[in-house]
């Protein structure tokens, strides 16, 4: 399961860099796509412990996107806890809440990382748009994820089987 | 969200946030992450000079301080001893004024005369001890004088010391007479300053004030000496007068007396 799931968050993350590769569209970059794994733990999971993964998460899109490693572990852990403590008040898992869970952990990591790198005299220009337009992709995301899961195709698949073999 | 919790994700944002720093190069080519240090470091090792600084200055204050007191008490001690130097030199000179004042008697009583300093003294017992310059066994009985008039005589010598017996010594008597020779008396001592005046017959002309010397014919004192002046002359049933007098000889602040040790009564033909 694990190893599932860390081989889809590599392939997010391998996506995540084609769509800010040349030669795609500027918006693309707005994404953020690897924010449905720190959405779906805050919502699915159960059992909560320190986010370990996000953190994982985090070093892994500084390596491949951030100009230091370090920062982006700050920010995703960061994300990841305040989704925690947002989805421990927030009773709806609609596809709805998954849209909001996705643009508010959008907005912590990019705030956070600017903060991390200020510092370090790294931040770069910014602006409110930038970051709107950014929750707002990003939140489509996951709403579309989490609608997908609530569609749950697998059920439907297997129920077309029985039909079919009968 | 428990404590543990929160300490863990502080430790692990601040290493993060550290190892972040250290990638990233600042002005001089070293990493941020040790202009950091450099920052956080600075204040401290200024704190810990200036520790030291006033450590060093206090020392130094306490070693100035101590060093102060030690010549602030040298001062003291020299200038005490200064005081006693200058109470020493007072009485030095004032006994030699009142060696000045021996001129007289020095010349009258002839080379052979000592001057002795007074070291102790003690009225009431009769006595006193003089110092001369010069080792001397003076023979007993030796009359001893000062400028003002007798003194006493020799009990003991020894040496640099000589013992006396002051004329007002209970035991102590000197044959006196007026300065004209007309009234003769025994001076005898009482043990304090006053001294009683015996065997003055109650004809004799006497008045208060009356300056006694001595007649020389104890056979001890040479004549001619001032001793006493009469304060109280009374008239009783006794067929002499009851004569008060007081030495002439200042006998408490005397520092100086003149020891006449080659006087003879037969060489003065003052004896009877």
């Amino acid at each position: 399961m694990w190893a599932k799931i860390a081989v889809l968050a590599a392939v997010t993350l391998a996506f995540q860099r084609i769509l800010v590769m040349p030669g795609m569209p500027a918006w693309f970059g707005h994404f953020i796509l690897p924010i449905i794994w720190i959405v779906a733990a805050s919502l699915v999971r159960k059992e909560r412990h320190w986010p370990y993964e996000a953190l994982l998460l985090g070093l892994a899109w500084d390596l491949l996107f951030g100009p230091v490693v370090g920062p982006g572990g700050i920010a995703w852990t960061a994300a990841c806890l305040s989704l925690y403590g947002l989805a421990s008040v927030v009773a709806d898992r609609s596809p709805k809440a998954w849209a909001a869970f996705g643009a508010v952990g959008t907005v912590v990591v990019i705030l956070v990382q600017r903060l991390a790198v200020m510092p370090l005299g790294l931040a770069g220009f910014f602006t409110f748009r930038q970051l709107a337009l950014s929750a707002v992709l990003t939140g489509l995301w996951c709403g579309c994820v989490g609608a997908v899961l609530a569609l749950d195709l697998g059920k439907h698949w297997r129920a077309y089987h029985v039909r079919k073999l009968r | 969200m428990s404590r543990t919790y929160v300490l863990r994700t502080v430790l692990v944002w601040t290493l993060l946030e550290l190892l972040a720093a250290l990638q990233v190069p600042a002005i001089g080519g070293t990493p941020v992450l040790f202009s950091w240090l450099r920052i956080l470091i600075e204040p401290v090792a200024m704190v810990a000079q200036g520790t030291v600084d006033l450590a060093i200055d206090v020392g130094l204050g306490a070693r100035g301080l101590q060093q102060a007191m030690i010549e602030n008490r040298e001062m003291r001690i020299n200038l005490e001893t200064l005081r006693a130097r200058q109470i020493l030199l007072q009485a030095d000179l004032a006994a030699l004024r009142e060696i000045g004042d021996f001129a007289g008697p020095d010349a009258e009583f002839g080379a052979g005369a000592l001057i002795g300093r007074c070291i102790y003294r003690d009225l009431i017992a009769g006595t006193m001890e003089v110092r001369t310059a010069g080792s001397f066994i003076l023979a007993h009985d030796t009359p001893v004088v000062s400028a003002k008039g007798l003194v006493g005589r020799v009990l003991r010598s020894e040496g640099h010391r000589h013992w006396l017996q002051l004329l007002t010594h209970a035991a102590a008597a000197v044959a006196v007479e007026t300065e004209d020779s007309l009234v003769h008396g025994l001076a005898l001592g009482t043990g304090s300053n006053a001294l009683t005046i015996a065997y003055v017959p109650r004809q004799a002309e006497l008045e208060r004030g009356a300056l006694l010397v001595t007649s020389g014919g104890d056979g001890i004192y040479p004549p001619g000496i001032p001793a006493a002046r009469v304060t109280r002359i009374r008239e009783s049933d006794e067929p002499f007068l009851e004569v008060t007098a007081i030495s002439t000889a200042d006998l408490h602040a005397i520092r100086m007396v003149l020891i006449l040790p080659e006087w003879a009564p037969a060489a003065s033909g003052g004896l009877p």
